[in-house]
């Protein structure tokens, strides 16, 4: 072929490599040595100019392996050494792929061909841009020709997996590496957009159709299916493209009124969760897609062929009716100026155009559950459910509903409903079998009940009766079912723990969406809720005991689940707002009594306090049980306690406008106000508190339930001030406090929630507004544990009582409450807790010296001063900076001075590799340290000797991107001071000594050299690019001269003279482009980091960089 | 409410116990647990219920700190265990006798001369190598429950 790249090697010698590598892929099919035949086929791929080797391989190998890793090393081959092929070259490369694949349409092994196909693909979009546009048409015209059929269907289908290859790497998501940066991405996916994507898509069409009735008129299967699947394949790969270009969308102040009048959403939100997302392709697509009458025929054609296969029950999993599918789902989605300006009319007949075809899939529910449980296959009914969901996701509630009435005497909500209860029966009748399709069913269900229902509440369309009836009878059936299912398994003895914790962030998605139904009908559901409570609550009271009692216990942890869900959002790090719609409903109510959310809250608060009967608690109150109380009154509190409204004592005013709704606004005043009414928020507070402690003291090594009382609740209590302000006047909670400063009994929970524990009673501390009370308070609840540290650290007999296991607990835990009480530092607090620390500085560093071999211990101390740096650093003075930053050197030195060369023995080496772990550990936690001292500008640094193991972690991103932040803070001030003109880093530090213990010339050559070492020749990683280029800058600018000299030493070592003039113009780009100064302010850092990053893909063709 | 001071309960005195009782829900990884009679390192720790209903209970795995076999045990959470002691102290090396036996410097200028050298091939040939070359080591020797074993090295001496 002319112009083909390379020259062309004797014929013994490409037969030894093809030899060689057909040996090696043999191997690793048989998992013989894969470690070598992997280094001889990774040969291949890195060596120069391959090309008429792997063509070699391609044309004569018998090896099918062979040929596809030859493949793949003509791709990898010419993206390295693409500047140095010429047009001429590339061309034939990709000319000579889709030659082969054309020739080899019907050989055996597909994957070779596609390989190809791919690697053509690859070459085509690498060179898009630099081709010129007749080239790159000449070639799309031949492949124009084999997909309408021109050649037979062989190739037809080759072409077709072809221009599916090039979408793929067109698209920026399933884009090939290039080694170019992302706009080069970028504008091929525009220029593939305007001119060819829809071209494409009429070529698949063409092609469909030119098969389409064989298939239906054939009584068996042909050869051409294989046709018409690629083909709906890759029209459903156009579909999920991401279109850019759609001009003509209605703008938002349209888009409004179109919603309230059609029903169209515009504002749809994305359906991300199941990985589909809104098609809209803009105006131009409109002839294909719509007016054509495509999706019709579309829906005809599976539904003729559905019937003629009625026969073969694996027919719905065929390759054809897959992908066909899978096109009619996507179509669902197509939204936005695709569809001609018609208020949304012509959108709506093409929904329910394809809803009246796809209902076959799911209607009736229980029927067609049926047979998918006696083995018929469930993948046509998830596809129903993904296309509801679509739809669900572009209508409004009215619409949705409205969408079926041409072909079924009732709504779509109707239908829904059914659906979802048939999914969640046959769900918890099998939930020892996880993953199952009706797991699958009922996400995409319930997703399309938060879609439609979510948009209410801010609509505030009210769902005609018989809707909200659907809803409140599914919710019925849900919590029914569900009941049910707790109690059954309440026996169970399976240690369950481990698979509990993996899904338990499934469980609450699920327990959400239900919620969501639930209030969806709240007048109804919520009654039901308090029925369900008081039955189960009643037969507690009769005393049942035995199973019966366990079977109950189960039935109120479920009924806990759901009704802190119902009542309450979950508002992860958000103020928690009492629902919506549980504010707006509820019209009739008057009374704060007769109010259901009031009553069922109250009963469960009840219920609560039980636990402090020692009876009750004995009998029924079990650590699982009061894990859901726990959990529910930590929501609840949240909520409902002191809601935001009220606590800015302003409930919104817009009701007032208007006559109607003021009932609507009187019931939401009582759902607001009824905690604050009759001083119950001290009541609740106190039973709060009590149930607290009682967790703490009489659940001993109930370590989640602990974990959930100091972590979730306490931490919910002194979130707000109003709240705090009430909590810190209790009793029960100056017990509570006084019992940890002082008792014995608090020492038995868990370190780490000892550690909790002391954050929550610190953080109540700020806010006591009279400044020496705050001091007071927190006096009574440090000194005791300070006093007891400094009292034992100047021991005489420490030495000795220090290392007795009881001794390592106690100081364990102190130093665990430091640390947590370290962490609430806030600015109210700040002084005393300084006062606090620097009394404690002295002993730490004795205890440190007296455990410098419990690495446990050790790293605790680590720890407290990481985070009392922390918390303090920024309130500092000059004078307590002082203070602070010798006490963090000395604890440096003396670390240092105890750990460094020293070699763990050990027999086993999981305990080998443990010390590992800790000590690993223990350098994050001094990185941190480095890193937060270095946060204050104002620090002489005389001791850093801990970061010499820079090189061999560069495994742990995290650690490595923490050195480099802390070399990068090291040497940036060292620069600032010497530009100031002072010394910088002193003698000391500058001279350090390298692992070969030779004097080197100063720590910042040390680590430029290091770090260029990384860069080039390491398996460095490009995500790490931006924070090497934050620590390669200041290191440049110290140490101008011997970068030079580094720079002319790797120049010298290439040995290949165009890779050694491209490696001199990219370190000269590195630091001449973009206007690079030398000055470190954040413009000169991001052009650095630019610089940088262009660097890297520019030399990544010759050097190692992954 | 009775205001007691946090101290350590232990004396000094040489017939301390070698064990000592902790709570088992208190007993974290990387923490030390006697179990069947060997003091061991805690390398895993996990929590389950007795049925639903009922209480946690702790499943640790260890290694056993001298002989390297790992054991299991599992303990309601609210129990206590036996911790055993663990005492490390540092020794100046003096001499490797034929015997495979040590000399080391005690802290009051006596020698110890009752521990042998460890046995894995690896350690052996670091610490013989090391004293070899004339550096200066120190060696940690690990104590528990009356057996003792050295577990860590470190060369302190001039190059």
């Amino acid at each position: 072929m002319q112009g083909f790249p390379g020259g062309l090697p004797d014929l013994a010698h490409l037969q030894a490599t093809m030899n060689a590598i057909e040996h090696a892929c043999s191997l690793i099919q048989m998992h013989m040595n894969p470690a070598e035949a992997e280094s001889v086929i990774a040969s291949l791929h890195s060596s120069h100019m391959p090309y008429q080797t792997c063509r070699f391989i391609i044309e004569t190998s018998k090896v099918p392996n062979a040929r596809f890793q030859a493949a793949g090393a003509i791709g990898d081959a010419a993206i390295r050494e693409w500047g140095i092929l010429i047009d001429e070259n590339k061309r034939s490369l990709i000319i000579f792929c889709l030659q082969y694949v054309m020739e080899h349409a019907s050989a055996p092994d597909a994957y070779v061909q596609s390989k190809v196909s791919a690697v053509a693909a690859r070459l085509l979009k690498r060179g898009w841009l630099e081709f010129p546009e007749a080239e790159k048409a000449a070639i799309l015209f031949e492949v124009k020709q084999s997909i309408l059929g021109n050649h037979g269907s062989g190739p037809q289908f080759v072409g077709i997996n072809f221009v599916e290859s090039l979408v793929s790497e067109f698209s920026p998501s399933t884009s090939s590496d290039l080694g170019l940066p992302r706009e080069f991405h970028e504008q091929c996916q525009s220029f593939l957009e305007m001119n060819y994507l829809k071209e494409f898509y009429c070529w698949a069409q063409a092609a469909l159709l030119s098969v389409s009735n064989k298939i239906l008129e054939h009584p068996t299967s042909v050869p051409e299916e294989k046709v018409c699947s690629a083909a709906l394949r890759l029209m459903f790969q156009i579909l999920n493209w991401d279109f850019k270009h759609t001009a003509n969308e209605p703008d938002n102040s349209h888009s409004r009124i179109n919603t309230l009048t059609s029903g169209i959403r515009h504002d749809a939100v994305m359906l991300k969760k199941f990985d589909h997302s809104l098609v809209k392709p803009g105006p131009t697509w409109n002839d294909v897609l719509i007016s054509s009458g495509h999706t019709s025929w579309l829906l005809n054609f599976y539904a003729t062929l559905r019937e003629k296969c009625s026969y073969d029950t694996l027919w719905i999993d065929s390759p054809i009716a897959v992908s066909a599918r899978q096109l009619i789902v996507q179509l669902c989605s197509l939204a936005g100026a695709v569809f001609p300006s018609d208020n949304g009319e012509t959108q709506i007949k093409h929904i329910a155009l394809i809803l009246s075809a796809i209902i076959q899939w799911i209607d009736p529910p229980d029927v067609i559950s049926a047979s998918i449980q006696s083995g018929q296959s469930e993948s046509e009914f998830i596809d129903g459910c993904h296309a509801l969901l679509s739809m669900a996701s572009l209508t409004s509630a009215m619409l949705f509903d409205n969408l079926l009435t041409s072909v079924r005497p009732y709504g779509t909500i109707h239908v829904l409903s059914s659906l979802t209860s048939e999914v969640v029966k046959i769900l918890t009748v099998n939930q020892d079998e996880e993953e199952t399709w009706s797991a699958d069913a009922l996400d995409i269900l319930l997703e399309t009940w938060s879609v439609t229902l979510g948009q209410m509440d801010g609509d505030k369309t009210i769902l005609p009766h018989d809707r909200v009836f659907a809803a409140s009878s599914l919710f019925n059936t849900i919590v029914e079912s569900h009941l049910k299912a707790a109690a059954d398994s309440a026996l169970d003895e399976n240690d369950d723990t481990e698979y509990f914790h993996a899904s338990v962030s499934k469980r609450d998605e699920r327990l959400a969406s239900y919620a969501l139904i639930a209030r969806a009908a709240a007048d109804m559901t919520v009654p039901f809720l308090v029925r369900l409570f008081s039955e189960r609550f009643s037969l507690l009271s009769q005393r049942i005991s035995g199973n019966e009692s366990t079977r109950t216990l189960e039935e109120l942890y479920w009924l806990l689940l759901i009704t802190g869900h119902v009542l309450t959002d979950s508002g992860e790090g958000e103020t928690a707002l009492v629902p919506e719609a549980l504010q707006a409903g509820f019209l009739n109510v008057v009374e704060a009594v007769h109010h259901p959310v009031v009553a069922l809250s109250w009963s469960i608060i009840q219920f609560s306090r039980q636990c402090l009967d020692t009876e009750m608690r004995s009998m029924y109150f079990s650590p699982r049980l009061m894990e859901a109380v726990i959990w529910f009154l930590a929501r609840w509190v949240a909520t409902y306690l002191l809601p935001l409204d009220t606590r800015k004592e302003q409930i919104s005013t817009t009701y007032h406008d208007d006559g109607s709704q003021h009932e609507s606004q009187f019931s939401r005043k009582i759902l607001l106000t009824f905690a604050v009414e009759h001083n119950q928020v001290d009541f609740v507070l106190d039973s709060v508190v009590r149930i607290s402690a009682a967790t703490l003291t009489l659940y001993p090594g109930e370590n989640e339930l602990q974990a959930l009382t100091c972590q979730k609740l306490l931490a919910a209590l002194v979130r707000h001030k109003q709240i705090s302000v009430r909590l810190l006047l209790l009793d029960s909670w100056r017990d509570l406090a006084r019992a940890f400063a002082n008792e014995r009994a608090l020492f038995s929970v868990n370190a780490r929630i000892q550690r909790s524990l002391a954050e929550t009673l610190v953080c109540a501390a700020s806010f006591i507004k009279d400044s020496e009370a705050s001091a007071q308070y927190l006096r009574d609840l440090l000194g005791p544990i300070v006093a007891c540290l400094v009292d034992n650290s100047s021991r005489n007999d420490l030495k000795a009582v220090a290392q007795q296991a009881d001794a390592i607990y106690m100081v364990s835990c102190l130093l665990e409450r430091l640390r947590g009480a370290a962490r609430a530092t806030q600015p109210r607090t700040q002084k005393a807790l300084f006062e606090m620390g620097h009394s404690m500085m002295n002993p730490l560093l004795t205890l440190l010296e007296a455990y410098k071999n419990q690495s446990a211990v050790v790293y605790l101390i680590l720890k407290f001063v990481v985070d009392f740096v922390d918390g303090q650093v920024v309130y500092l003075g000059a004078k307590e900076t002082t203070i602070l930053i010798n006490f963090c050197l000395r604890l440096l030195q003396i670390y240092s001075c105890n750990n460094i060369g020293k070699i763990s023995l050990s027999l086993s080496t999981s305990l080998r590799s443990e010390a590992q772990v800790e000590k690993y550990k223990d350098l994050r936690a001094l990185l941190q340290l480095l890193t937060n001292i270095c946060s204050k500008d104002l620090v002489d640094f005389s001791s850093v000797g801990d970061d010499e193991n820079t090189t061999d972690i560069s495994e742990d991103i995290d650690v490595f991107e923490k050195c480099l932040s802390a070399v990068n803070a090291l040497a940036s001030y060292h620069f600032k001071q010497r530009s100031a003109g002072k010394e910088g880093l002193n003698a000391q530090t500058v001279e350090s000594q390298g692992s070969n213990g030779k004097l080197q010339e100063s720590i910042t050559s040390h680590f430029l050299r290091l770090l260029m070492q990384l860069l080039l020749f390491e398996d460095f990683r490009m995500e790490l690019a931006g924070s090497a280029a934050d620590a390669l800058l200041p290191l440049l600018l110290c140490e101008q001269d011997l970068y030079q000299r580094l720079v002319q030493e790797l120049l010298e070592r290439q040995p290949i003279p165009a890779l050694k003039s491209r490696l001199a113009s990219a370190f000269h780009s590195l630091t001449s482009s973009n206007q690079l100064s030398s000055s470190l302010n954040r413009p000169n850092r991001q052009r650095f980091r630019k610089n940088l990053h262009e660097f890297l893909v520019e030399v990544s063709g010759f050097m190692r960089i992954k | 409410m009775s205001d007691e001071e946090h101290h350590f309960e232990s004396k000094a005195d040489a017939g301390a116990s070698k064990t000592y009782p902790q709570q088992a829900g208190t007993i974290r990884k990387n923490g030390y647990i006697v179990i069947k009679g060997r003091p061991c390192k805690v390398v895993e720790v996990s929590t389950s219920k007795t049925g639903k209903h009922g209480h946690a209970k702790c499943h640790f795995v260890g290694i056993d700190i001298f002989t390297s076999k790992k054991l299991e045990d599992i303990v309601p959470s609210s129990h206590n265990c036996d911790a055993p002691h663990v005492n490390r102290t540092d020794y100046q090396l003096i001499d490797i006798s034929e015997d495979g036996f040590v000399s080391l410097l005690t802290e009051n200028g006596n020698t110890k001369d009752d521990l042998r050298l460890p046995t894995d091939e690896n350690l052996l040939t670091q610490i013989k190598d090391g004293f070899a070359e004339g550096k200066d080591l120190v060696v940690t020797v690990m104590s528990a429950m009356g057996e003792e074993q050295i577990c860590a090295l470190k060369d302190i001496g001039p190059k």
